[in-house]
């Protein structure tokens, strides 16, 4: 803000202005189009995803048969690639819930609180931030065993600390902007401050730090499976259909292929979701500044 | 030398808290999660196993009791011994350090080569069609887990074409592949952290003042623009390493590598709790260690940190 604005040609404006909401649409709309495949997964199975044809093992993909091909015990990829997205949006999906509550309430709690509580609570942070999440995870995960839910819990619990780390930041220079003291000398407290002033201006940050913690957590999420530590043996997952494609490289190489486009396709968005959002609120401030 | 002895101080109580936090969660999880002499004694063991294995981990005294204990062989590097070689568990784990941290400084050696010179030439003219190109297949590749890199460059080099080894163990060719991977996963990440620092770079007025100076461009970008640009990129180095110490598990675990990651996964599977538990401290160590480390090359590189009190 405080910083002299160097000039902006007409293309600069053009290319701050136009471009990153396209690449929000796209991303977005590949997103959602995601989600309702995972939600309405049941309408597109070609075949039932848990069917095993023992007499259809390791078909290749063709146009009229099987469209990603079969598996060792005659299962339909598509359909198992399908199945994999209710796992992987829904892990997703609650975990970075979980992460972005925990992060919010230590971010916005260590930069709100005074002298001693506030060491203390950055500290925790920074401790968190320090140490490779997906160890942790991978140890609770053992003892607390597989499946959805564990899973999911374990990822959110684990994954807040980069959250915390940027949302302390912007808390912290929001703390110090004029309409924030002012309402603390309009003798408003904390609680409403927060709520009606904090929150609301940290929401572009949030949208941020969401998409690209949603995409991390399907990158762990898949991970583990394909370790054999996350998903259940035999669930459709993409990191178990990935981790059984591993045995058939040479005799059945397509059986990577579904799982491999889905998880990429899915983190890509995510991420560019992520960056388009970022994009937008830097050309905002930009102009705001000009 | 003051503020040198604190930044070291704190790290250490970081340490210090983190294998407290490690080690407590690690026991209440154990303990909740039903009986640990079952739980350790494995599926289908005989009563007596288990209550020898009760006696043997004091499994029968008060929790505060173990908890006190636990702490105590801790603090004296006793992790017990391994439950599938009966060997001391961390002896175990630190015979497979080596293989780790050498696939650890060669991914960062080939991720540095690579990814600074790419992130120079995309940073310094972003708006350039094929740059954007380029930042475009960065981005992509960015979204890609290291497995997926892994199993396709296997499918490619070693069926397909039958060229590289994908086990590990069989010669020196054996590192191509796993080092390739590697760089493939944690390389985007930096080109996009160096593209970014140098764009901003430019756009500062001192730079601009150097530029109207008449300043060469190779004296621009050698003198004003990656100094700056190296602060942020060596923190994200840090990052990596640290991630690589552990993150590398699914690489090692595919590649059958012996180093830490893998017997991570092995002693998960096999519910071998004194090895994950040494596993995860020697990784917190090292961990300790690079952050230091990293301290101090800042502390090098950024004259601002030398004269403040951070």
């Amino acid at each position: 803000m405080k910083k002299v604005p160097t000039l902006f040609t007409r293309r600069d404006v053009m290319r701050k202005t136009s471009t990153s909401p396209l690449i929000l649409k796209i991303s977005a709309a590949t997103l959602a189009f995601l989600f309702l495949v995972a939600i309405f997964q049941n309408f597109l199975y070609t075949v039932d995803p848990a069917f095993s044809d023992l007499d259809k093992r390791l078909l290749g993909p063709s146009i009229g048969g099987p469209w990603l091909g079969t598996d060792p015990l005659g299962q339909d990829v598509f359909s198992r690639v399908i199945a994999g997205f209710r796992w992987s949006l829904g892990i997703g999906t609650i975990g970075t819930l979980i992460g972005v509550f925990i992060g919010l309430t230590l971010g916005i709690g260590a930069a709100w609180s005074r002298k001693r509580m506030r060491v203390v609570l950055s500290r925790i942070i920074d401790i968190g931030i320090s140490f490779p999440y997906l160890i942790i995870a991978v140890t609770i995960v053992t003892v607390v065993g597989r499946g959805f839910w564990p899973l999911a819990l374990t990822l959110g619990l684990v994954c807040w600390p980069t959250i915390a780390r940027v949302v302390y930041a912007e808390t912290l220079t929001l703390r110090e902007r004029e309409f924030v003291t002012a309402a603390r000398l309009f003798g408003i407290g904390s609680f409403t401050s927060i709520f009606t002033h904090i929150l609301p201006a940290l929401r572009p940050t949030i949208q941020v730090v969401t998409a690209f913690t949603f995409a991390d957590l399907l990158i762990a999420e898949s991970g583990l499976s394909f370790l054999g530590l996350g998903a259940p043996l035999g669930t459709p997952t993409w990191g178990n259909m990935l981790n059984d494609s591993r045995t058939y490289m040479a005799e059945a190489p397509w059986m990577m292929l579904g799982p491999v486009i889905a998880i990429i396709v899915t983190i890509f968005a995510a991420n560019l979701l992520g960056e388009g959002l970022n994009a937008r609120e830097k050309a905002k401030s930009g102009r705001v500044s000009q | 030398m003051k503020s040198r002895l604190k930044a070291v101080r704190s790290r250490l109580i970081q340490l210090i808290v983190l294998l407290g936090t490690i080690s407590t969660t690690l026991f209440l999880l154990l303990r909740i999660s039903g009986d640990p002499a079952v739980l350790i004694a494995g599926e289908g063991a005989s009563p007596e196993t288990i209550d020898a294995i009760r006696a043997d981990y004091g499994f029968d005294r008060s929790l505060i009791v173990q908890y006190l204990i636990f702490i105590w062989d801790i603090i004296r590097l006793d992790f017990g011994v391994s439950l599938v070689n009966a060997q001391p568990a961390l002896g175990f784990v630190l015979d497979y350090l080596p293989s780790t941290l050498t696939l650890t400084f060669l991914a960062i050696f080939f991720n540095t080569i690579l990814a600074i010179p790419a992130g120079v030439w995309l940073g310094a003219k972003p708006g350039q069609r094929r740059r954007r190109v380029l930042s475009t297949i960065v981005s992509v590749a960015q979204g890609t887990p290291a497995y997926v890199i892994a199993l396709l460059l296997i499918q490619i080099f070693a069926v397909w074409f039958t060229v590289l080894p994908s086990i590990a163990g069989t010669g020196t060719w054996a590192w191509v592949l796993p080092t390739a991977t590697l760089t493939f996963a944690l390389s985007p990440n930096l080109i996009r952290v160096v593209a970014a620092s140098i764009e901003e770079t430019t756009a500062q007025d001192y730079f601009r003042t150097a530029k109207a100076n008449g300043a060469s461009p190779s004296v621009l970008l050698m003198k004003h623009s990656l100094p700056n640009a190296l602060l942020s990129t060596t923190s994200l180095l840090g990052a990596q390493f640290a991630f690589l110490l552990s993150g590398a598990l699914i690489t090692e675990f595919i590649f059958a590598w012996p180093g830490l990651g893998l017997i991570l996964v092995q002693s998960i599977t096999n519910l071998d709790f004194p090895t994950i538990q040494a596993t995860v401290f020697v990784v917190a160590y090292l961990v300790f260690f690079v952050n230091l480390i990293l301290d101090q090359i800042f502390r090098f590189a950024d004259p601002r940190l030398r004269k403040s009190q951070v």
